[in-house]
């Protein structure tokens, strides 16, 4: 009784195995630590998105010969905690050959030492703290741009533009990224020689910011340069405006998000924000990348491209050294160079930083469009 | 399969070092409630420590067991001058002006340039294990575990139970009280100093408000009539959602954002049908076998 009834199904098992392909691919995982939950979930779904697109993009090319690739993906809540979970499952368990992530900066410095003890390759998409992060080892690979690449670039950028003269500062300063953007505001504008008429601070859970904005503008400055999270950015630019500031406003990465134009609405209008990614660049690989997201249903904003560049990059190190190993991947990584990625023609630094050219973009008419 | 077992710790380490950390926070929470204080200063006590520890061993060069020391110590000295004013508070008032204490420690950090601020210390050397870890908590645990039936413990107890009965009985409440909070403050501290030379890093963020509700939660999910609960709070707390990674794909669900519901789903069951914590199930079955016994007879 119990053989009939099983018998159908063994032969639908047998069937199946028959007409999948031989099985002569070997499975190469690649894991991520993304923040899927917690306050910075926004940008783990991106990545997730950014992951699964380049691994079946390379699988379908079949540019790794006998290879298939297999995402390994795990959310660490924005916790240090769980992200050190996370990383030792990745490295011990799943034993995968290289590490996407972990999220955000703080959790990486928790993390990335763990897995260069293990000797297991990490590739950070988003990290863009522009200390401690590399610096933990020579298995500690960066592709997403650091605050000191993007920022005086596009304060250069823009004041080639506007010629400003004076700035007022205005950062969130119990963040470790808007901290870290702000360092890097405050050397770049005195490089510049940029005069900094004033500086203030404000908390991640504030609100209301006029007492900051109505300082700094009675400073009058030709310029307001702002470090926040895109939570507190969009009430910043709206406030600003509501006090009457015309003038032109820069933000940090924290602005690179299609959430600050629709919360500000028009106030958004004319703010400034460096990124790595140029979307409506005309490249090649860009514009396949565009078009396969658009296939796949999904909006790719620099989170997720990043994301699907740091796979192209691990894959692309499998290919050049030869090898699928913990030991290959790192080997290759040595050797990427010039890689046509969307981000633009992709390198690594002797620092082992990502090295692409960052862009300026510009809110017009309720969309973040490329200044030229 | 040595190799194998290996692999399996070396995936869990993480899990079981926390588990010693959450462990000890829950018991730094316990040993004011022992009182009757619901005292919640102990996310700043244990940032307090951590940031003592790393910087002795960081900045200083001190040994790491002299930095571990100070883990604990500094943190008890700073719960003096603290606990002398808020501890004539009760209740609720107690709460708040403990958790505002924690509040002023966090942003202190954040506004202080020397320890980089919100971004933390980094690059602190691996120092703890967790034998080490678990070693301190079995520590604490003995300790608080013969408090109990101690001349001690039967204070602490009268003061939780009737605090001016306990101090027409001629007990120095006061006294007992600001030990205690110098004995949580200690045992966080302690759990901060691990965490940061295991971790790698400490940033002011990891010792917010929502630190000092995890180790409440640990503490009444467990229970909070023995030393026993908070432990066990903490245990189940801290392995749910890892062991959630490895089920919820049994489970057909979808890990991430469900997980945390899961999670979230089994706490709210503990706090409306298990009011003493996951300690009393086993009581509560032996009672209802009990019961059964009886109407069988």
């Amino acid at each position: 009784m119990a053989m009939s009834r099983l018998a159908p199904l063994a032969a639908a098992a047998a069937l199946l195995a028959w007409a999948s392909p031989a099985p002569a691919q070997t499975v190469v995982k690649i894991g991520a630590a993304l923040s899927m939950t917690g306050p910075a979930a926004a940008y783990g779904a991106q990545q997730k998105a950014g992951i699964q697109a380049a691994v079946d993009q390379i699988n379908k090319s079949g540019e790794l010969k006998g290879v298939k690739l297999e995402a390994v993906i795990e959310d660490d809540a924005s916790t240090k905690e769980q992200g050190i979970a996370v990383f030792q499952r990745l490295i011990n368990k799943d034993k995968v050959v290289a590490i996407i992530g972990p999220t955000l900066s703080n959790t990486a410095t928790a993390t990335d030492p763990l897995a260069q003890m293990a000797g297991v390759p990490v590739v950070a998409v988003s990290n863009t703290a522009p200390k401690g992060i590399t610096d933990i080892g020579d298995w500690i690979w960066r592709v997403s741009l650091t605050e000191g690449q993007v920022i005086p670039g596009a304060l250069k950028a823009a004041q080639a533009k506007l010629g400003f003269k004076t700035a007022g500062v205005l950062y969130g300063n119990d963040d470790a990224f808007t901290q870290a953007g702000y360092s890097v505001m405050k050397s770049a504008l005195e490089a510049m020689g940029v005069k900094t008429v004033g500086t203030q601070t404000f908390a991640k859970p504030d609100r209301d910011y006029s007492a900051q904005l109505t300082a700094l503008l009675g400073q009058k400055p030709d310029i307001l340069v702002v470090s926040a999270l895109v939570e507190n950015a969009s009430g910043i630019v709206a406030q600003a405006r509501q006090l009457g500031y015309t003038g032109p406003i820069l933000g940090g990465n924290g602005f690179n998000s299609p959430a600050l134009i629709a919360n500000a609405g028009k106030a958004a209008e004319g703010v400034l924000v460096g990124t790595a990614w140029n979307k409506v660049s005309t490249e090649k690989a860009n514009q396949d990348y565009v078009a396969l997201m658009k296939a796949r249903g999904h909006e790719p904003d620099q989170f997720c491209t990043q994301a699907y560049v740091g796979v192209q990059v691990v894959a692309d190190a499998m290919r050049l050294s030869g090898q699928h190993t913990r030991a290959g991947v790192k080997a290759g990584f040595l050797k990427v160079k010039d890689l046509p990625t969307p981000l633009g023609k992709f390198s690594f630094l002797p620092s082992r930083d990502g090295d692409h050219a960052p862009a300026v973009q510009v809110v017009k008419d309720g969309k973040f469009q490329i200044m030229q | 399969m040595m190799e194998g077992l290996a692999d399996l710790y070396a995936t869990y380490q993480s899990t079981l070092a926390y588990i010693g950390l959450n462990g000890l926070l829950a018991l730094s929470i316990y040993t004011s409630l022992s009182c009757g204080q619901l005292a919640l200063g102990n996310a700043g006590f244990a940032a307090i420590g951590a940031y003592a520890a790393a910087l002795l061993t960081m900045n200083a060069g001190a040994p790491f067991p002299l930095a571990l020391a100070a883990a604990a110590v500094v943190p008890a000295l700073v719960a003096i001058p603290l606990g002398l004013p808020v501890l004539r508070l009760k209740g609720i008032f107690l709460a708040i002006a403990t958790i505002g204490f924690g509040e002023v420690v966090r942003i202190g950090l954040v506004n202080w340039d020397y320890v980089n601020g919100a971004q933390g210390l980094v690059a602190i050397p691996q120092k703890a294990s967790v034998g080490l870890i678990w070693i301190v908590l079995a520590a604490a645990t003995l300790l608080l575990w013969r408090l109990r039936g101690s001349k001690w413990g039967f204070a602490l107890e009268a003061i939780r139970q009737d605090e001016p009965a306990a101090r027409t009985m001629g007990i120095d409440t006061a006294s007992y009280k600001l030990a205690m909070l110098m004995l949580g403050a200690a045992l966080a501290g302690l759990a901060g100093g691990l965490e940061a030379h295991f971790t790698f890093m400490v940033a002011p963020n990891g010792f917010g408000f929502s630190r000092v509700v995890d180790m409440l939660v640990f503490a009444v999910v467990g229970g909070i009539a023995s030393v026993w609960g908070p432990l066990f709070g903490a245990s189940f707390l801290t392995v749910l959602p890892e062991a959630m990674r490895d089920l919820a794909p049994l489970l057909g669900i979808e890990p991430g954002p469900l997980r945390m519901l899961v999670n979230g789903l089994i706490l709210l069951a503990v706090i409306l049908f298990l009011p003493q914590g996951l300690v009393s199930l086993g009581a509560r079955w032996r009672e209802r076998r009990a019961a059964r016994a009886r109407r069988a007879a």
